[in-house]
């Protein structure tokens, strides 16, 4: 079966390539663009671990066919940081912990982004639901919490 | 052999950009040629998993455009577009005002990510005895408008499921829009999920409660049950007894009862049959209580 | 008590910046140039004889590389002792559980290998199974080994003291059966690597919490000597005991094809496979008994055990050994006997979960204590005082405990206002009932049973005052790794951030046990702290040689080294490095230390001495809310109470302790498998349920010191403990919310729902 052109922006850059009509966009993110930090959890959309951020809203890229990339915006954990300069987001969970092994960090931070992107002081309970859609098995969630917490309180700051 | 499959089978991926495209494709007699998608949160699984058998083309629906809307109408009511996402319904504020008990249930939907993704008309298309959408559809009166090269029909939600993973759509056309009538503005309803965890789960039981009480009598009472039967179902002599009741624990118990025994629910991992049946009364009596008194235990 | 400048800080995780940033690298992000996948073909046959194998089709698909069958392994077989080497790298003549690996693909790509597996067809004698380990145990079972009577896989005993004579001299004795659920350790993620054969050897980048198990694996199946064998850590996601302490059919495997091939290979198993095909915990029935006088004090307990162990024995043994070994902490225990089990089954294969063994005997004869308390009208607290144990205590089996912070834990948790207002906040609102439930546990830390249980470390001193050091020891997620820096950093009196600890490499780092039985902090810590003292004797000497003070009077501190008493006497460290390494011709500066003990009995097969270096003492407080009518049950709060010693990192001593008191929740209401004939019917992460972000409870966590001699700093293990606590103290909170002695994990809300109408009184809850 022949390739496809698909044009989108990835972590702000611009990019043009042939896939595999077929493949998902987790492989499109991983294996062709080389951006290994979104993870592959279950594949199925159960644990959160590949979550990307694609037209603005959080998906399980697991479940989302590559060809959909086309002329959309994809934000993946490696296009938070400016170059040195972390994102508030990862800062805090740097300085409070907020993560174990690391493997369902990534999707927790992208999840993380976009409850603050629309919820610029969440409630406690309003960081548990804005994060269930996301498993942890090493945190018991504990420091995701505190993280997350700390992260909205530093973005608020520098408004 | 036992091959746990990591990636999907070969396939095409078509865009359409218009409804009339996409039925002309389906109208090609060639089966199991195309399959259609929206989300994908209940398709691209199963084609991965090989539990359903792969298309030769993926046809992806969002190419359609104008499709996603949520519109209002006080006298004619609420329409849905088939490519509304869960969560736009969930937090539409129209929806949260007027039809709280489908905000509810559309929000109880997998998770954030899921419902970025998912559409109402495709879980009900999906239709697995515990779609979470279904119960407060079913107490709505919800219709589907469908619409192939034939032309455009409604089917009326307690029309709509067959059988498990079964409609009444036939294999050549789509669901196009789902349309809830206007209600009594002293209608009350709640859905009510019984899941394991508090998220992501399938429902062990799931039950809509709609009604509209005035002057201590139930004017009307719909009562949805999904994952007691082999599809989502009415509660219909449960209803019966309610109607033009007076209110009192009484009747809330007997209509509650009443339900249970009309629900159908199999022994299957999740929870066993009597268990569900339980689950239905207990739910049943608490949407009951909820909708008359307005508070929620 | 000293002041130290990094031990107790709550310094951050040093590798938390490269995962945050999705930089870390796991092994299914390591790619090379011209890698070929693996993918494994596996059995739809709980039990079976394989009559024949045809790959012929696999093989004419293009893009295909190789196929392997079982035979290609040349009759190599492994296992945890040279006497329980029955699990082959792919399955010879018969298939014991249901989906075992029978043949391999490799291709070009990951879709030609799925392809290709499905094109291998085999040829099977479906034969009976059984999987149920009381039947297993029959005269005339299906046998799931040959040679094998009665499906016996381990059986151990242990039998101390006179436990007849203690119940004769009980003024009550109780018999229950309890009987812990079908779980798994959860890590998110799957086992993979990639693999390489060259003339160097094999070199591998595999996903194990141990790397030292593969390595001595790979050595054997391939003939090689253990010089030639090379396994490079990434970072690793998520461990928790049993798969990833062991090796794989797509570890041998892909090394295989690429020796064949010469070509590096991948392979990446699905989340699916690892929850039908992957090691799990065991599941075990608790026959326990035990005698209490009036006045509380526990005369005699007789646990009996039937574990089922799966289709083989894996690290079987061990955990047979660790469910009885400590049974007789944390409370005085003067008759103990102890009979375990291990049934074969066609079921999936049973190992090691965090809190190995313990948690199914601890769970047992917690509740069971409490059950015989409130018999005898004594309040949780009280029963717990009286017989708990203080240090120095040796028990009957000679476990030797130096430090024990348990009285003094349960006396915190029995201040807190969860439990004080236990009974106030029982206003049973509609039909939710509040329930406070308290446990205690204690667990074993520098495990040390059997083989190579060392730790070495390697501190290099670089010419500009930097470290590298080498440690064998794996961060799987614990961090481990930032502890131990946090030793180096101390003794040399620098920063952290001027110590580089190496990726754990079979080549370079020193051989080291693993990464389980919470023995990294306590083992490779020793390790690591001697290493430093090593480096810093040999600075001191060169510092005192310019100073003409004796070495003993040099101090390293903040970064500066100085005279004792002079402090203006001084210089940077990384000037002292600097001299040090340009002296005379030049120094290679280099430290090792090893952790060592003395040498001490321990008898694993009669379960008599110290299995680890030195125990921790968790209790835990836990408050649920019940709804009566539907059976659900919330976590609303946990208090754990713990004492580690001395928390190196309280961070990383939270952290753990939050994560495996969770773990703990998840086993004790919402994880279970569901089998049918070898078959499981739940086999995805919806069905199977790991606790969500808006399940678990908050977690109060309180650092209960008690100084331990025999680790660095005093420190002892954290975190196993609170996995130990979470189930015998959330069942009995259910208890105190419902009335209802539960016995049988999960607590589902169905079974509360039906015990509470009365539904089941005749079954074992």
């Amino acid at each position: 079966m022949e390739k496809k052109k698909i044009r989108f922006t990835i972590n702000g850059k611009r990019c043009e390539m042939e896939i595999k009509p077929w493949q998902t966009l987790l492989e499109l993110i991983r294996e062709d663009l080389k951006l290994t930090g979104t993870k592959e959890g279950c594949g199925e959309g159960e644990c959160g671990s590949c979550t990307v951020i694609m037209g603005g809203r959080t998906v399980n890229s697991c479940l989302v066919p590559a060809m959909e990339a086309d002329k959309q915006e994809i934000l993946t954990i490696e296009g938070l940081s400016k170059g040195d300069k972390l994102h508030p987001i990862q800062e805090a969970f740097v300085e409070h912990s907020g993560m174990q092994c690391g493997f369902c960090t990534s999707g927790m931070i992208m999840s993380a982004k976009a409850l603050l992107d629309e919820n610029t002081d969440p409630s406690r309970e309003e960081i548990r639901e804005g994060i269930s859609g996301n498993l942890c098995r090493c945190t018991g969630y504990a420091k995701i919490f505190e993280s997350i917490s700390a992260a909205a309180h530093a973005m608020k700051g520098e408004k | 052999m036992v091959v746990f499959y990591r990636r999907m089978p070969k396939m095409d991926y078509m865009r359409p950009e218009s409804i009339e495209e996409v039925l002309d494709l389906l109208a090609e007699e060639e089966t199991g040629r195309y399959k259609i998608y929206a989300g994908g949160t209940d398709v691209i699984p199963k084609i991965k998993k090989r539990v359903m058998s792969p298309p030769q083309i993926l046809i992806d629906l969002k190419g359609i455009k104008g499709l996603d809307y949520v519109d209002y109408d006080k006298k004619e009511g609420l329409r849905i577009g088939a490519l509304a996402s869960v969560r736009s319904v969930a937090e539409s504020w129209i929806v949260k005002e007027k039809y709280p008990i489908l905000s509810q249930a559309s929000d109880s939907i997998a998770s954030i990510q899921v419902r970025n993704r998912a559409t109402i008309a495709g879980n009900i298309c999906n239709a697995v005895p515990s779609a979470d959408s279904a119960p407060a559809l079913l107490t709505l009166d919800a219709e589907l408008k469908c619409v192939s090269k034939r032309g455009e029909r409604t089917i009326v939600i307690n029309d709509f499921f067959k059988a498990p993973g079964a409609t009444g759509l036939e294999p050549h056309e789509i669901l196009k829009e789902i349309y809830f009538p206007a209600l009594n503005e002293n209608t009350k309803g709640i859905y009510i999920k019984l899941s394991p965890r508090s998220r992501m789960d399938l429902a062990v039981v799931g039950v809509a409660v709609l009604g509209t009480v005035e002057n201590g009598l139930i004017k009307s009472v719909r009562i949805g049950l999904g994952a007691v039967a082999p599809v989502p179902i009415r509660a219909l002599n449960a209803e019966a007894l309610l109607a033009g009741s007076k209110i009192d624990d009484q009747i809330i118990n007997d209509a509650a009862k009443t339900a249970a025994l009309e629900s159908k629910p199999i022994d299957d991992h999740r929870a066993s049959a009597e268990y569900r049946r339980m689950m239905v009364e207990v739910l049943v009596r608490r949407g009951l209580k909820n909708i008359i008194t307005n508070q929620f235990l | 008590m000293a002041e130290y400048s990094t031990i107790g800080k709550r310094v951050p995780r040093i590798d938390g910046r490269i995962k945050v940033t999705g930089d870390a690298k796991y092994a299914a992000d390591y790619e090379m140039p011209g890698m070929l996948w693996c993918k494994i073909a596996r059995s739809p046959h709980p039990h079976a004889k394989i009559l024949d194998i045809d790959t012929s089709r696999a093989e004419k698909l293009p893009g295909v590389k190789g196929v392997l069958i079982g035979k290609d392994f040349g009759g190599w077989k492994w296992g945890w002792m040279p006497k329980t080497r029955d699990e082959s790298p792919l399955a010879v003549d018969k298939v014991r559980y249901l989906g075992e690996a029978v043949a391999a693909v490799a291709a070009v790509d990951e879709d030609t290998t799925e392809e290709a597996a499905g094109l291998i067809s085999v040829e099977y004698e479906i034969l009976p199974g059984v999987f149920d380990s009381k039947e297993a145990m029959k005269d005339g079972a299906p046998q799931v080994h040959e040679h094998v009577k009665n499906n016996l896989s381990w059986d151990f005993h242990m039998d101390f003291g006179d436990v007849e004579k203690g119940f004769r001299e009980a003024d009550l004795v109780h018999e229950d059966r309890f009987e812990t659920g079908r779980a798994i350790t959860g890590y998110l993620e799957p086992p993979a690597a990639v693999a390489l054969w060259d003339s160097s050897g094999i070199t591998i980048w595999p996903a194990k919490q141990s790397p030292y198990f593969i390595y001595r694996h790979l050595a054997a199946c391939f003939n090689l000597p253990l010089n030639k064998v090379r396994v490079i850590q990434p970072f690793i996601g998520g461990g928790f005991g049993g798969t990833k302490n062991d090796s794989l059919a797509g570890d041998f495997c892909s090394v295989m094809f690429s020796k064949m091939t010469g070509r590096p290979v991948k392979f990446i198993y699905s989340m699916e496979e690892v929850l039908r095909t992957c090691r799990r915990r065991h599941n075990m029935i608790v026959y326990n008994k035990m005698g209490m006088k009036r006045d509380g004090i526990i005369t005699a307990m007789q646990s009996r055990v039937i574990a089922d162990g799966g289709a083989y024995t894996a690290i079987g043994p061990l955990t047979m050994y660790l469910t009885g070994c400590i049974s007789t902490l944390p409370y005085k225990l003067p008759n103990f006997k102890h009979d375990i089990y291990r049934i074969f089954t066609n079921n999936p294969i049973s190992a090691a979960m965090r809190g190995h063994g313990v948690t199914h005997t601890r769970f047992a004869a917690e509740i069971q204590m409490e059950i015989m308390a409130e018999e005898l009208g004594i309040d949780p607290v009280e029963v717990r005082l009286r017989n708990a144990i203080t240090a120095p205590h040796e028990t009957i089996n000679k476990v030797t405990v130096h430090s024990c912070g348990l009285v003094d834990g349960i006396k915190t948790l029995s201040e807190h206002p969860v439990w004080k207002g236990k009974d106030k906040n029982r206003k049973n609102v509609d039909q939710i009932s509040h329930g406070v439930g308290l446990s205690s546990s204690a667990y074993l830390g520098g495990a040390r049973q059997r083989g190579h249980q060392s730790c070495g470390a390697v501190v290099r001193l670089c010419e500009d005052g930097t470290i590298d050091y080498l440690t064998g020891a794996t961060d799987c997620g614990q961090g481990s790794d930032t502890v131990l820096v946090q030793i180096v950093a101390e003794e040399l009196g620098i920063r952290i951030e001027d110590v580089d600890i190496k990726r754990v490499d079979t080549a370079y780092t020193p051989c080291d046990a693993g990464s389980y039985g919470s023995r990294v902090t306590v083992l490779a810590g020793e390790a690591a702290r001697k290493a430093a003292l090593d480096v810093r004797r040999q600075l001191a000497d060169v510092a005192s040689g310019i100073w003409n003070v004796g070495p003993e009077d040099i101090v390293f501190r903040a970064g500066n080294i100085y005279v004792k008493d002079s402090p203006d006497i001084k210089m940077p460290f990384k000037k002292l490095a600097q001299i040090a390494c340009y002296s005379g011709a030049g120094a290679v500066i280099i430290g090792r230390g090893y952790s060592g003990y003395g040498i001490e009995e321990l008898d694993f097969d009669k379960g008599v001495g110290n299995a680890g270096t030195s125990y921790s003492f968790t209790s835990q407080l836990t408050e649920v809310d019940v709804d009566m009518e539907t059976g659900f049950v919330k976590c609303g709060r946990m208090v754990i109470a713990h004492d580690c010693g001395r928390p190196l990192n309280p961070v990383n001593v939270e952290a753990q302790s939050q994560g495996a008191a969770i773990q703990g929740m998840g086993q004790s209401i919402y994880e279970r498998f569901v089998m049918d004939k070898g078959n499981t019917l739940n086999s995805n992460l919806a069905d199977y349920k790991i606790p969500l972000s808006t399940d678990v409870p908050d977690i109060e966590f309180i650092d209960i010191i008690a100084e331990d001699p025999n680790g660095p700093y005093g420190a002892k293990e954290a975190s196993e403990g609170a996995i130990v606590s979470s189930p015998p103290s959330i069942v009995s909170a259910i208890h105190d919310a419902t009335g209802v002695w539960f016995k049988k994990l999960p607590v589902t809300p169905e079974k509360i729902a039906m015990a509470l109408k009365g539904k089941n009184k005749n079954e074992s809850l």
